[in-house]
């Protein structure tokens, strides 16, 4: 299989606490991998190394992205690479423009490439087929970013960053949390209309429900710092009817 | 001239230090507070003896025919053109402070007896530019502004220097906001380090019904204080904000007194402060509430941002209340920029230096946005940012 991230021997720290023990992954250009496990089994700790969070102390172990390490590049530069992690709990950021902040994070992204920036006028008609399309109001991008914004609002925003962004590795941290039908349906939707083919999805989840609005090729489950088990998405409907305990290891 | 040489001097001697004549209770006033140093509790965290302490040269002030212009331009204390139809002229002050707290109040208009008279009789917008073009000098100068009762005038302030150094301005407004009228006054400093420091002392009285509102942003380099005392009438309000962007050594601040002497008067006084280097900022502050001002609400915040380990922020919201029926609250934080506002924005390939520099903005935008044109709110964003810039690089 080839691959366009490599995760190997893996171990990380969040303070005093080691929580990523030896975690081996690797990602599938293309596919919806999804990584499923109990509290604390280390899914959000993964997700925060891959994208060089402050928090995380790496001890060992490696992530190669396109054949290149990653691990001790900034976090600017893991982005403008083509990785996208999408938050679990958006930081408000009062006083800074949601449009000024999506462009300046596009020209960045465009510089890095090698392309023209794009004025503010380009940028807003690249803005109001995004937003119509996550059935997101047009003022939301003439907030402050987060700011005030509804669980469903801050993450149909980071949608919005992803569709804006087109990155090719997406980490989706718990996206499903504290949305409700629709906003989950408006979510799936931005997500799905990014499957191409080419870009590779990391989804993070508790709860299976968010799998039925976005298909995942993998299931690797997670369990106290490492993957214990890699399927296909046959493993869902087995995981909701005997939990993580029931799983053995591969 | 050195100013320090006012230091032990006797009511003669500083009459005649200072060329004043027929000022005695000016002279008074001065004797009692005495010249600043660093204990004089107003200047403690502003190297004020440094500057004090130098031998300048002074100018003779022989005023000039008032040209047509779009601004009033004032070149080293004498005013060049203003707009036409403008009431601008020199007099003798009248109508002065006998009881201002700051002793450099005194030196300015014992040094300059003959003031630059402003009326405001019209709604107005003027902008005010103020430049120095001389080195190793002393540059004094008053303004006496008349905000006439029922008009509703902007003023916009900026300050220009040519390649200078060493040059001490010390300049202030006596304001006189009168009843039922609006006076905005704007006040946008940037300068390079080292051309000159000033010493800033005003006095704003705000008439019955009357409404101050008084935004200033200094991303100056060097030193420089400002001295506000105001007085609220009935139902006076004065709306007062700081902006500081400091970095290197500069020393920069504000030192007020809000004086709530009518009933119903209300105050909002908010200052923030970014910090970068071994700057020093200072938000000393004091909001006093007369017996005569009943049902007065007085509201007083600072918050700051120290970029650099190094950085200092002086802030002292004070209140000083003799009436039980008021409502009042003062506050002040310092913090750092948060840490996960940077990685967030960084986390979208934002790089280190533009997500500071857009937090840093966010924080300063609250104040930037009180500004009501939306030129003024630009030309205030731009400054911001080449003084940025100049100091964080890639």
């Amino acid at each position: 299989m080839s691959t366009v991230m490599k995760i190997e021997n893996l171990q990380a720290k969040i303070g005093d606490k080691q929580i990523l023990k030896g975690l081996n992954l690797e990602l599938e250009p293309g596919k919806v991998h999804a990584i499923m496990g109990p509290n604390g089994a280390g899914k959000s700790t993964l997700s925060k190394a891959i994208v060089g969070h402050y928090d995380i102390e790496v001890l060992g172990g490696d992530i190669t992205y396109k054949g290149k390490s990653i691990v001790d590049m900034e976090s600017e530069e893991r982005a403008l690479e083509g990785i996208f992690l999408s938050f679990q709990h958006p930081v408000e950021i009062p006083g800074v423009n949601n449009a000024y902040f999506l462009r300046t994070a596009l020209n960045a992204k465009r510089k890095h490439e090698g392309k023209e920036a794009l004025n503010a006028a380009e940028f807003l008609r690249l803005m109001k087929s995004h937003l119509e399309m996550l059935n997101m109001k047009s003022d939301m991008i003439s907030r402050s970013l987060n700011e005030g914004f509804s669980g469903g609002e801050k993450k149909r925003n980071e949608i919005l960053q992803m569709l804006v962004l087109e990155p090719e590795v997406i980490i989706l941290d718990e996206i499903d949390s504290g949305l409700d039908i629709d906003a989950l349906r408006a979510v799936s939707e931005g997500i799905n209309k990014m499957k191409d083919g080419k870009r590779t999805f990391l989804v993070i989840t508790h709860y299976s429900r968010i799998l039925d609005y976005i298909e995942p090729d993998y299931i690797h489950v997670l369990k106290d710092g490492k993957v214990i088990k890699t399927a296909g998405p046959e493993l869902v409907p087995y995981l909701e009817e005997h939990g993580y305990d029931g799983i053995e290891e591969d | 001239m050195n100013l320090s040489s006012l230091k032990n001097a006797n009511a003669n001697e500083v009459a005649k230090l200072l060329s004043a004549r027929d000022r005695e209770a000016f002279i008074k006033r001065f004797l009692t507070l005495g010249l600043p140093h660093k204990k004089t509790e107003e200047y403690h965290y502003f190297d004020v003896e440094k500057i004090l302490n130098k031998e300048y040269k002074t100018l003779e002030y022989i005023p000039k025919t008032i040209e047509d212009g779009d601004t009033i331009k004032i070149v080293d204390g004498i005013v060049l053109s203003a707009p036409k139809g403008l009431r601008i002229n020199y007099e003798i002050a009248k109508q002065l402070d006998i009881m201002h707290f700051d002793p450099l109040y005194y030196v300015g208009h014992l040094l300059s007896p003959r003031i630059i008279k402003l009326e405001i009789d019209g709604d107005a917008d003027i902008k005010i530019e103020h430049h120095f073009t001389q080195s190793d000098t002393l540059i004094n100068y008053r303004i006496v502004l008349y905000n006439q009762a029922n008009r509703h005038a902007t003023v916009q302030e900026n300050f220009v220097s040519e390649d200078i150094s060493n040059t001490l301005v010390i300049y202030g407004y006596d304001m006189h906001i009168a009843q039922d009228s609006t006076l905005r006054v704007v006040k946008l400093q940037t300068m390079k380090d080292a051309q000159y420091s000033m010493v800033a002392s005003h006095k704003i009285n705000v008439a019955k019904n009357a409404n101050m509102v008084f935004k200033s942003f200094d991303f100056g380099g060097d030193q420089a204080l400002q001295l506000l005392k105001v007085e609220l009438a009935e139902h006076a309000h004065i709306d007062a904000g700081h902006l500081l962007y400091l970095n290197e050594d500069s020393k920069r601040g504000i030192v007020s007194q809000i004086i709530h002497q009518g009933e119903y008067s209300t105050s909002k006084q908010e200052s923030k402060n970014i910090l970068d280097g071994q700057a020093r900022g200072i938000f000393d502050a004091l909001i006093r509430v007369e017996h005569s001002a009943k049902f007065t609400k007085a509201e007083q915040n600072a918050k700051s941002i120290l970029l650099h380990e190094k950085a200092y922020m002086v802030s002292k919201p004070q209140l000083e209340i003799y009436i039980d029926e008021l409502e009042a609250s003062h506050g002040a934080t310092t913090g750092q920029l948060d840490e996960k506002q940077l990685f967030y924005l960084q986390s979208r390939g934002i790089s280190h230096l533009e997500a500071r520099k857009m937090l840093v903005i966010a924080f300063a935008n609250t104040l930037i946005e009180q500004v009501k044109d939306t030129r003024a709110q630009e030309r205030i964003k731009n400054a911001f940012e080449k003084v940025f810039y100049q100091t964080n690089k890639e």
